[in-house]
C-alpha cells in the first residue's frame, strides 16, 4: 500500500513537471519549491544522524571526548552570521576548514592534475606491433596537448611557427573535444528521459519490465 | 521568396512539435525494443575484469556521490557493481560524497535486495545475527551454515544471502568527504565510528579485516559532479588505492586523461557504459538477465538518430533559406 | 581579531598542512589525525548558513505577502517537518528515518521523482537547441558538429549499422584529441587551483572574508 501509493504520487509529480513543456504552471512551481525545501531536510537529518550525534554529542556526553567541544564550538560559530554586530566571529570557522583544505589539497592537488598529467603526457609515439591508428591516435594526443596548451597561453600573440601554427591545431583538437564532449552531453540528457519513461510505464503502468 | 518562407517558418517550428516527437520516441522505442546487441570497451571490462578477481578477502568501495537528478545514469552502474561484488562475497563499504547520495545508496540496496525481484539478493540486518557473532562466527561460510541449520532457507529466486557488516556496510555521508577519504586512509572506523542505521561499525567483521583504505582494494565512484576526483587527489595519490569512475555522460569525456594516465583503471560513461557492465554480467553468467540501462539503449539509439535528424534538417533550413548570408550581412553592419 | 586572526588561521593552518605532507613525523601524524577527525564536525555547522539563509528568505516573502509567496510554505514546511518527522516523532506516528515512514515517504516518492523529473527536461531542450542553434557555420564549427554527430551514434548500438568503423573512430576521437583537449584543460585548471590555493593560504586572495565587519 505504502509502495503504491508513493509510485501514484510519484508518477503524478513526474507528469506535473512535464506539463511545463507546455506551458509554466502552479503544479510545477509547487514541485519547485518542495524539492528545495525536502532536500533541506533531509540534509538537516542526516548531519545530526552521521556528525553531531555519533561524532559530537555522544563522544562528549558518554565519554572523555571532551576536546571535541572545540570543533562543536567552532563550528557553532557560524551562527554569527545572522547576528550583523558579531558576524566576522563566522570567519573564524571558515578560515579554519579553508586554510588547512588548501594546504592538504596542494601537494596532492599538483600530484593528481599536474605532475601525473606531464607524465602520462611523455610516452613513445611507437612501440612494436602497434597498429597504426593507435600510432596516429599517440601523435594527436602528444602533440595536441601541447597544441591545445599553447591556445590557452595568452601571455604570447598567437603569431609565427610555434605560437601562431601551435595554436591553430590546437583550437582543432580542442572544438573535437567540444564535439565529444556535446555528443555525450546529448547522451546524457536523453538517459536522464530514459529513466522518468522507465519509471512511468515501468514502475507505475506497469507496460514494461 | 516563397522558398525562403517555408525555411524561416521551419526555422520558427514551435518548440513544443520537438518536445512532442522527443516524448513520443521514447515511449513507442520502449514499447518495440529490438533489444540491439551493446558492445563493450576496454574501458569498462577493465573495471570488470578487476571487480571479477576480487574475492571475499578483499574489499571494495562503491561511493553513491549523486543526488536524484542523475540517477538514470549513475544507479545502474552502481547497482551493476554492487551485484557483482555481492556475487563473488567481496565486502562493500558504500559511501556518499554528496548528503542526497546517502538516500540514493539506500536506494540501491534495496533495489538489489528486494525479494520481487528474481535474481536479487537476501539481506540480513546487522542486529539479526548478532547472536553468530557473539559466539565468534564471522567467517562467510560458517555464518551462512549456522544462519540455515537455524531453520532460514533462502527464498526461491534469491541468488544468495548478504549479511550487514559481513557483507556490506552502509557508511554513506559525512560533510567535507575529501577530508573523509584523507582521513579513512588511516582509519575508516575514525571516520565513520557507526553506519547508517547507527551500527558500530568497529563490531563489524568486514571492518576488523578492512581497517583503513590501505586494506581495501578498489573504490568505485558513480558521480555526477567533479566531486569523483576526490577518490583520486586524496586516496589515490596518497596510498595508490585503485580507483574506478561511473560518471554521467555530461562528464565522462573529460576524464579520458585519467584512463591513460593510470589513475583510474576504467571509466562507465553515462547510460551507455552501464549497459556494457550489464551485458558483461551477463555474460559471465553473473546475472540472468541485462537490466535497465541495457533496455533503455534502444531508445537511446532513436533518440540519437531523431536529433541527428533535427541538426541536419535545421542546417538545411539555415543554408537553404540564406541565413548564413544574412548574418554575414549584418555582422559587417 | 576581526581580519587579521582569520588571515593567520588559514596561513598558519595552510602552511602546517603543507609541511606535514612532507615531514610525515610522529607527532605531526597524530595531529593531522586529530585535525581529520575534527574538520567534518566544524564543516557541517555550515548547514546552519544554508538553513538560516533558507529560512529568512522564505519567510521575509511569507511576511511581505510578496509574489507568490504561498509557495514559500512549500520550502518551509518540509525543510522543518522532514527533521520533526525523522527525529522527535515515534516511529508508531510514521517518524524515524527507515521505510515507511513520513521522512522515507517524503524523500523517496517526492523528492526523488521531482528532482530526477527536473533533471530530464533537459532531454527535451538540448533536442530544441540542437535544431536551432547547431550550425556549420564555419570550418572549425563544422569539425565540432561532426565529432558530436560521430560520437552520438557511436555510443548507441544502432551506429554499428554503419559499420564497425564508426564506433571505432567514435572511440578513437575519445581517446585522442578528446583526450588531448581536456589533459590541456586539466593542466590549466591544476595551475589554476594550485595559485589559488597558494593565494589563499598567503592572504592574497581574500574575498572568503565576505563583508561581514572590516
Amino acid at each position: 500500500m505504502y509502495d503504491t501509493i508513493g509510485i501514484w504520487v510519484g508518477a503524478l509529480f513526474t507528469l506535473a513537471i512535464y506539463s511545463f513543456l507546455y506551458k509554466e504552471n502552479p503544479v510545477y512551481r509547487l514541485a519547485e519549491h518542495l524539492v528545495v525545501g525536502i532536500s533541506m531536510g533531509y540534509i538537516i537529518v542526516l548531519i545530526y544522524n552521521t556528525v553531531i550525534l555519533p561524532k559530537l554529542l555522544e563522544p562528549i556526553f558518554g565519554g572523555n571526548h571532551w576536546l571535541l567541544i572545540i570543533p562543536g564550538l567552532l563550528g557553532l560559530l557560524y551562527i554569527t552570521r545572522f547576528i550583523p554586530s558579531i558576524a566576522w566571529l563566522s570567519r573564524y570557522p571558515i578560515a579554519f576548514v579553508m586554510g588547512t583544505g588548501m594546504g592538504i589539497g596542494f601537494p596532492l592537488t599538483m600530484k593528481a592534475y599536474v605532475l601525473r598529467q606531464l607524465e602520462a603526457a611523455v610516452i613513445p609515439l611507437y612501440s612494436s606491433g602497434m597498429p597504426w591508428h593507435e600510432v596516429l591516435g599517440n601523435i594527436v594526443m602528444i602533440f595536441g596537448t601541447l597544441a591545445a596548451l599553447i591556445y590557452f597561453f595568452f601571455s604570447k600573440p598567437h603569431k609565427g611557427l610555434f605560437f601562431g601554427t601551435g595554436s591553430k591545431i590546437g583550437i582543432w583538437v580542442i572544438m573535437l573535444g567540444f564535439g565529444a564532449t556535446f555528443g555525450f552531453t546529448v547522451m546524457g540528457r536523453i538517459s536522464l528521459l530514459i529513466g522518468r519513461i522507465q519509471y512511468l510505464m515501468g514502475d507505475w503502468l506497469h507496460i514494461i519490465e | 521568396m516563397g522558398a525562403v518562407n517555408i525555411w524561416e517558418k521551419m526555422l520558427n517550428l514551435d518548440r513544443r512539435w520537438i518536445f512532442l516527437g522527443i516524448g513520443i520516441i521514447s515511449i513507442v522505442f520502449f514499447l518495440v525494443g529490438f533489444g540491439m546487441p551493446v558492445t563493450t570497451t576496454k574501458e569498462v571490462e577493465n573495471i570488470f575484469d578487476f571487480v571479477n578477481e576480487l574475492g571475499p578477502d578483499d574489499a571494495i568501495f562503491i561511493g553513491f556521490d549523486f543526488a536524484p537528478g542523475t540517477q538514470a545514469e549513475n544507479m545502474p552502474m552502481a547497482v551493476a557493481v554492487l551485484r557483482h561484488a555481492f556475487h563473488n562475497n567481496i565486502p562493500v563499504f558504500m559511501t556518499a560524497i554528496v548528503p542526497l547520495g546517502q538516500g540514493m545508496a539506500v536506494s540501491a540496496l534495496n533495489y538489489v535486495t528486494d525479494p520481487a525481484i528474481d535474481g536479487h539478493y537476501e539481506r540480513v540486518l546487522f542486529e539479526d545475527w548478532a547472536d553468530y557473532r557473539e559466539a565468534g562466527i564471522t567467517n562467510r561460510e560458517d555464518i551462512i551454515a549456522a544462519w540455515e541449520r537455524d531453520g532460514n532457507v533462502l527464498p526461491e529466486g534469491a541468488l544468495g544471502w548478504v549479511f550487514e557488516g559481513r557483507d556490506y556496510a552502509l557508511l554513506g555521508y559525512l560533510p567535507l568527504f575529501h577530508l573523509v577519504i584523507l582521513g579513512m586512509t588511516n582509519s575508516i572506523e575514525t571516520q565513520f565510528p557507526v553506519d547508517y542505521h547507527g551500527n558500530p561499525i568497529g563490531e563489524m567483521p568486514m571492518l576488523k579485516e578492512h581497517k583503513s583504505l590501505r586494506d581495501v582494494d578498489l573504490a568505485v565512484t558513480n558521480a555526477a559532479s567533479g566531486a569523483c576526483t576526490y577518490w583520486i587527489t586524496y586516496a589515490r595519490e596518497k596510498i595508490g588505492l585503485p580507483i574506478a569512475f561511473g560518471v554521467t555522460g555530461v562528464m565522462a569525456t573529460d576524464y579520458y586523461p585519467y584512463i591513460q594516465s593510470g589513475q583510474i583503471i576504467g571509466q562507465m560513461g553515462g547510460l551507455r557504459g552501464a549497459a556494457e557492465y550489464e551485458v558483461l554480467l551477463q555474460e559471465n553468467g553473473i546475472t540472468a538477465t541485462t537490466d535497465k540501462a541495457f533496455r533503455g539503449m534502444d531508445v537511446q539509439s532513436a533518440e540519437h538518430i531523431f536529433i541527428i535528424l533535427l541538426i541536419v534538417i535545421g542546417n538545411i533550413a539555415y543554408f537553404a533559406g540564406g541565413f548564413h548570408k544574412k548574418t554575414r550581412l549584418k555582422g559587417r553592419g | 581579531m576581526k581580519r587579521t586572526v582569520p588571515l593567520m588561521i588559514v596561513m598558519v593552518g595552510g602552511i602546517l598542512m603543507i609541511i606535514q605532507y612532507f615531514i610525515p613525523h610522529q607527532y605531526s601524524l597524530i595531529v593531522f589525525d586529530n585535525y581529520l577527525e575534527w574538520a567534518p564536525i566544524v564543516g557541517a555547522f555550515a548547514l546552519i548558513l544554508g538553513v538560516g539563509s533558507l529560512t529568512r528568505l522564505h519567510s521575509h516573502k511569507i511576511r511581505r505577502r510578496a509574489k507568490n509567496w504561498q509557495y514559500s510554505w512549500a520550502v518551509l514546511i518540509p525543510l522543518f517537518g522532514m527533521p520533526f518527522f525523522a527525529l522527535i516523532m515515534p516511529e508508531s506516528l510514521g517518524g524515524g528515518t527507515d521505510v515507511h515512514g513520513v521522512h522515507d515517504f517524503l524523500f523517496m516518492h517526492v523528492q526523488v521523482p521531482i528532482q530526477a523529473t527536473m533533471f530530464s527536461l533537459l532531454a527535451f531542450y538540448i533536442a530544441s537547441a540542437a535544431f536551432r542553434a547547431f550550425r556549420a557555420k564555419s570550418a572549425l564549427a563544422t569539425v565540432l558538429l561532426l565529432a558530436a554527430v560521430v560520437v552520438m551514434l557511436g555510443q548507441v548500438p544502432i551506429g554499428a549499422i554503419f559499420g564497425r568503423w564508426l564506433p571505432e573512430t567514435g572511440l578513437w576521437i575519445l581517446r585522442y584529441p578528446n583526450l588531448a583537449a581536456k589533459r590541456a584543460i586539466m593542466l590549466g585548471v591544476g595551475f589554476g587551483m594550485l595559485a589559488t590555493n597558494l593565494k589563499i593560504i598567503f592572504g592574497v586572495e581574500r574575498n572568503w572574508l565576505g563583508g561581514a565587519g572590516k
